[in-house]
């Protein structure tokens, strides 16, 4: 495929080792030809690559196929999931994901992308309801953003949010940036 | 900005769109007390300059009395004012809307946006900083923010490659020794690439990201290896060129402007073979535009500033969508 093309969470073989695109973007230089800019993991490794190619590159994208797993448990070094089809259980190393621990929810489903037969990436959805298990003092913020204040969810995950939400309430958070998107009454 | 069917005035964004306006009538009022005449040169052309790596939008013009004929979007407004200095109007600028076609539509570009551009008489490209320095006082009052404040960083391209990624370009002229430069930082360079491709390679992936956001900084002194009307640097291989950036976005660039009219010729014949090779609208050339540049042509340098990045950076807001009325791809949902 062209680089062009690539889009954010698809994976490519670059030097014979598979990765995940995390960031892309467009750039022209002034008077240069059009490039994109991305940042890759190394699911194996965690290890970022910064890469920039012409949009018309060729790129060799990696066919992956995608799981529904049930999350089971995490330990220090891995993510422990079961395939809810073949109920085969397996892990995923965290070494590439150590981040999505405060994000993913023991017994929740998600999707496992696979390459030959290794996991390779975890999806988690863009925005995920949450409940609020400790709520902290407010505090005042600054006068754009109103007040706000720290909650923790119950994946531990700190987020900034307004003052008026309690615990026990439920949430709406944006899984990429950690940010506070909205209550949700149910 | 939503394309919203809300009334204007019950949306945060009338804030925003106010001060859009406040903006554009300071930076019409500092330009028009310094000296500058105000132009408006059209926006539908049947000849540009030729640029291979800018695509443009092309249209017809159909008359049952005049037959029909490809007209073009302007990418800049520099085809026309060139011609009005070679008429002698003097120092000149202009804010109009500008068009670039095949760029990503979002957080800075626009197909359609709006463009400042100013032609200084007698004037090189070290004084442009110095009038990009005053035009930038004048928008805020006093009360500048310190990454919006000059006097701006100065660094030269040979400089940040030296700093950023231990390269020393003036060793590196070839496309050999950049690319073995390349390659040891990690990158893939292709086997087609030119210089430039390499040099841009570079810049982009380890100078540009990491280019100091808190002040304003000016990159000058350009490699002459990429083709621009800036003119050349005797006796080294960079052109009279700068690009600001202002919170690590690319918000200006300005060249002593090359008045040598074969240099001139040379450049249209070049940059129109690229273009007709890998552009997907070729757009018509005047074949006789470089004789405007005759012995009389004044000496002088012209910057072209983004203005939606501008008022995107001192209204606060994360995008340039958020400064623009019915942004393009608001319009692409409908």
């Amino acid at each position: 495929m062209k680089a062009g093309a690539i889009d954010k969470g698809i994976a490519l073989l670059i030097k014979g080792s598979p990765f995940i695109v995390v960031e892309r973007e467009f750039v022209n230089p002034g008077k240069g030809s059009a490039f994109v800019r991305l940042k890759l993991k190394s699911p194996a490794t965690g290890r970022v690559l910064k890469e920039t190619m012409k949009t018309q590159d060729n790129v060799e994208e990696i066919i992956v196929e995608d799981k529904e797993c049930q999350f089971l448990y995490s330990d220090e070094a891995a993510f422990h999931f079961m395939d809810t089809e073949t109920y085969d259980q397996f892990e995923v190393p965290m070494v590439g994901f150590a981040d999505y621990k405060l994000l993913m929810r023991d017994g929740d489903t998600y999707k496992v992308i696979m390459w030959e037969e290794k996991p390779l990436d975890i999806i988690i959805p863009y925005k995920v309801v949450y409940e609020v298990t400790e709520a902290f003092e407010g505090v005042k913020g600054d006068t754009v953003q109103g007040a706000s204040k720290l909650v923790k969810i119950e994946t531990g995950l700190e987020v900034k949010v307004p003052i008026f939400i309690k615990q026990g309430e439920r949430i709406m958070i944006n899984t990429e940036t950690h940010e506070y998107v909205e209550r949700v009454n149910s | 900005m939503k394309y919203t069917k809300n009334k204007l005035e019950q949306t945060e964004n009338f804030e925003i769109i106010r001060k859009r306006s406040a903006i554009i009538t300071k930076i019409r009022s500092y330009f028009q007390t310094n000296g500058y005449l105000e132009v408006e040169t059209p926006i539908l052309s049947p000849e540009l300059i030729p640029e291979s790596t800018i695509e443009v939008f092309e249209t017809t013009f159909s008359s049952e009395f005049h037959g029909e004929r490809q007209f073009y979007l302007i990418p800049s407004p520099e085809v026309f004012m060139k011609r009005l200095i070679a008429q002698g109007s003097g120092s000149i600028f202009q804010i109009t809307k500008s068009f670039r076609n095949n760029e990503q539509i979002g957080k800075d570009h626009n197909p359609e946006f709006t463009m400042l551009e100013w032609y200084t008489i007698g004037s090189d490209y070290m004084d442009s900083i110095k009038r990009t320095e005053a035009l930038f006082e004048s928008l805020t009052n006093g009360n500048t923010p310190e990454w919006f404040r000059p006097p701006f960083l100065q660094k030269s391209i040979e400089e940040v490659f030296k700093e950023y990624v231990s390269i020393d370009l003036l060793k590196c002229q070839t496309k050999t020794l950049i690319r073995n430069e390349a390659v040891r930082l990690g990158l893939s360079p292709n086997k087609t690439d030119s210089w430039e491709d390499i040099f841009n390679r570079i810049f982009l992936s380890f100078i540009e990201p990491e280019l100091p956001k808190g002040k304003p900084i000016v990159l000058y002194n350009y490699p002459r290896q990429i083709q621009c009307l800036a003119k050349e640097i005797k006796g080294t291989p960079w052109r009279e060129r700068w690009e600001l950036y202002v919170k690590g976005n690319e918000i200006a660039n300005c060249y002593t402007e090359e008045i040598d009219r074969r240099k001139v010729k040379t450049f249209f014949e070049i940059e129109y073979s690229k273009k007709a090779v890998s552009a997907r609208v070729i757009s018509d050339i005047d074949n006789k535009y470089y004789q405007i540049f005759d012995n009389n042509y004044p000496e002088c340098s012209g910057v072209a500033l983004g203005v939606d990045r501008l008022i995107m950076l001192l209204t606060r807001s994360t995008s340039i969508e958020g400064v623009i009325l019915f942004p393009f791809s608001a319009m692409m949902e409908e």
